[in-house]
């Protein structure tokens, strides 16, 4: 596991709508720098963050009320297209623009796209109308993580682990003893867990007022290169499962600088929606739960930091979705690096 | 699928009988291939029942009630599916399949693309839940469950044994095979849970009876509530089939007795691998270097480029996109086809 490269053809959550408004929002993002803002019109723009000039970042700067854009260093000035429209210094126009990033914003998420803007294609991204849908509420955020986005998706794409790291909400015993079903369609990964018969870890006793046993299944699935979406069903055993308790959690794995990550969430549920005290104890225990992945993939990141030769790993057959999921990271960024020297080698040269 | 039938001691009542218990289908008379679906029938709300028959045109496997066969889908991905047609007819087989929008595409698939003339990978048939003898048989099945009762009903009727099914499901219009099984009379108790609520399996199983053996398919709750009514009946006396699916890559057994020849083109050697021995070791002993870790086809460390031959796959982390392309191996576990392989060590 050495990959700390990014795939950049590829969407990944860059902002949560309701983050970004009339001030200017810095986020690296693959190790680019994005300044996120939106124009009058209330369309959101996010540009490379540096200014033509002499590289100052654009996001220290001011936006003025028509949505024009100005550098603070030396008063560089660019429109809503990002074409540089004049500078205070001079009366010509320097010939400058920024690199504007294909974004789509939906249902309250903003999904950035920070490769090459000619094979940004919406169709790729997940349906996420449960975050607008009126039979559901969620909460989101965003936490800071430490570590490469590998880890991440590993952690995500086995969960054995909540057995381990978290005993006292999420995890128990079944979860590790219950074999997944692993699927692959083209680039994205799945895996389906399906657990009959349980004892209830205790979010779900608390969160669905359900005694043991019950029936629990995990469905987990991958679109590379950054997103991620758990689809959680619990119900009383005995009871056909579409009557149960329906959740989902979104993850944004969104690699920032360097090793960092942006590690967005919006968890969902389909029942008792009007719940606020609900609402509250899931987030908590949400986030609660993120600090106890976050604490553990930071100790793990110091680990493969520190082994660069790459010690060999051991893997076991719950890693198969998770060894997967590498592979179409893998393979993405091998197709991304071959199309990058395909486009720098000149394929024939004129002789002089 | 689990089975407790096929690992429990054998104590049942009819000890002789129980003797002679199938022991499901031996590898060998499996079939591997290619079949082409003569017939496709709604049977039920969501429920396409599909006719089968080998697009060799040759006969297929014998079966014995009980006994699924793997559909293998275009993602790899497999799922199993309990034969349900008359046992005894080699030219054809029958499965019924169920639409679970809330599964994981398999059944989706099935549903919107296999039509009439189309073709489906297959391999099979398995039996993990056989028709043990017994004077008196309970059928229990919910829902779609009732694929695999279908033939032990008819066995366990020409058998002249005494038998009755209770047969649920969430409507009636749901429940596939109804007019088929209805002319049993009162044998067959069809209980459609919106009109009946849930199965009245006490009043069905009564009490532990010596002669009576249960077989069970359906819903996990419904195994289970069967499973805990019957807790004290004999052991073995239940029969259960769990939907389930393990996902477990069956090694080609034959193409493991023969040794084969693999070339290290850049290293301009050949090793020849013999029976027992992995790839890796192999190359390992010719002195070429290469990369491996868990040794059992998971972590993909010791994966190789293959440049000739064909690729037996053992592993479990290609997919089956990447095993068709035959262009990389995982040589702790995978071995040829063929018998010769030219790698890029």
């Amino acid at each position: 596991m050495t990959l700390t490269q990014h795939v950049r053809n590829g969407w990944y959550l860059g902002a949560w709508s309701d983050d970004v408004g009339r001030t200017l929002t810095q986020r690296w993002i693959t190790d680019v720098p994005v300044c996120f803002y939106r124009l009058p019109d209330q369309t959101v723009t996010a540009v490379e963050d540096r200014c033509p000039h002499r590289k100052y970042p654009l996001s220290l700067g001011h936006l003025d009320d028509e949505g024009t854009l100005q550098c603070d260093y030396h008063g560089y000035r660019f429109d809503g297209r990002g074409v540089c429209v004049g500078v205070a210094e001079q009366a010509d126009r320097p010939k400058a623009a920024l690199r504007r990033f294909p974004l789509v914003e939906r249902e309250g998420a903003i999904w950035i796209w920070p490769g090459d803007p000619e094979l940004a294609d919406e169709s790729l991204l997940p349906d996420t109308s449960w975050l607008t849908d009126p039979s559901w509420t969620h909460v989101h955020g965003v936490v800071p993580l430490k570590a490469r986005h590998m880890l991440l998706l590993e952690n995500l794409l086995d969960l054995t682990h909540e057995t381990f790291l978290h005993p006292t909400s999420i995890g128990n015993a079944a979860v590790a003893a219950t074999p997944i079903d692993v699927t692959v369609d083209g680039d994205r990964v799945g895996f389906s867990r399906r657990m009959i018969g349980i004892e209830a870890p205790p979010f779900y006793e608390k969160s669905c007022g359900l005694t043991s046993p019950v029936d629990r299944w995990q469905d987990g699935d991958f679109y590379p290169p950054g997103i991620f979406v758990l689809n959680i069903r619990v119900a009383a055993t005995g009871t056909e499962e579409p009557d149960g308790f329906h959740m989902k959690v979104l993850y944004g794995m969104t690699p920032g600088r360097g090793n960092e990550t942006h590690d967005f969430y919006a968890l969902g549920r389909d029942y008792l929606i009007d719940d606020q005290e609900l609402t509250r104890f899931q987030h908590e225990q949400q986030l609660a739960v993120m600090q106890e992945d976050v604490d553990a993939l930071e100790a793990q990141e110091i680990m493969y930091a520190t082994d660069p030769g790459g010690t060999a790993e051991s893997s076991i057959r719950s890693d198969l979705a998770a060894l997967r999921g590498r592979r179409a990271v893998a393979k993405m960024l091998a197709r991304e690096q071959r199309a990058q020297q395909d486009a720098r080698t000149p394929h024939s040269r004129p002789s002089v | 699928m689990t089975s407790p039938s096929a690992t429990a001691p054998d104590t049942h009542p009819l000890g002789s009988a129980a003797a002679a218990t199938p022991s499901g289908t031996r590898r060998g008379t499996e079939f591997e291939g290619t079949v082409t679906v003569l017939a496709r029938q709604a049977v039920g709300d969501d429920v396409v029942a599909l006719k089968l028959v080998a697009s060799s045109g040759e006969p297929l496997p014998v079966w014995q009630p009980g006994a699924h066969i793997d559909v293998v889908l275009p993602t790899g991905a497999t799922r199993q599916y309990s034969l349900c047609g008359p046992v005894g007819d080699t030219a054809h087989w029958q499965v019924a399949v169920l639409r679970e929008p809330d599964g994981r595409g398999g059944s989706q698939w099935i549903h919107d693309h296999v039509e009439e003339g189309g073709e489906l990978r297959v391999r099979g048939p398995r039996n993990n839940f056989p028709l043990r003898p017994a004077a008196r048989y309970l059928f229990v099945g919910g829902g779609i469950g009732i694929t695999p009762l279908l033939p032990m009903i008819a066995e366990a009727d020409a058998a002249m044994a005494e038998w009755s099914l209770l047969y649920g499901g969430r409507t009636r219009s749901s429940m596939a095979f109804l007019a088929e099984l209805e002319s049993h009379g009162e044998r067959v108790a069809v209980r459609p849970q919106d009109k009946h609520g849930l199965l009245d399996l006490a009043g069905f199983l009564g009490d532990p009876d010596p002669s009576t053996l249960v077989y069970c398919c359906g819903p996990a709750g419904l195994i289970d509530a069967v499973e805990a009514h019957c807790a004290d009946w004999p052991a073995g006396a239940v029969n259960v089939e769990r939907f389930a699916a393990a996902a477990v890559r069956q090694p080609a057994d034959d193409a493991a007795e023969q040794p084969i020849e693999v070339e290290l083109r850049a290293s301009g050697t050949t090793v020849t691998v013999p029976p027992g021995l992995s790839v890796l070791k192999a190359v390992e002993q010719a002195g070429v270097p290469v990369l491996s870790s868990c040794e059992e086809g998971i972590c993909g460390s010791c994966e190789t480029s293959v440049l000739e031959g064909e690729v037996d796959h053992r592993d479990s982390l290609l997919t089956e996109d990447e095993r068709a392309a035959n262009d990389t191996m995982l040589i702790c576990v995978s071995r040829a086809r063929g018998g010769r392989l030219v790698l890029d060590l």
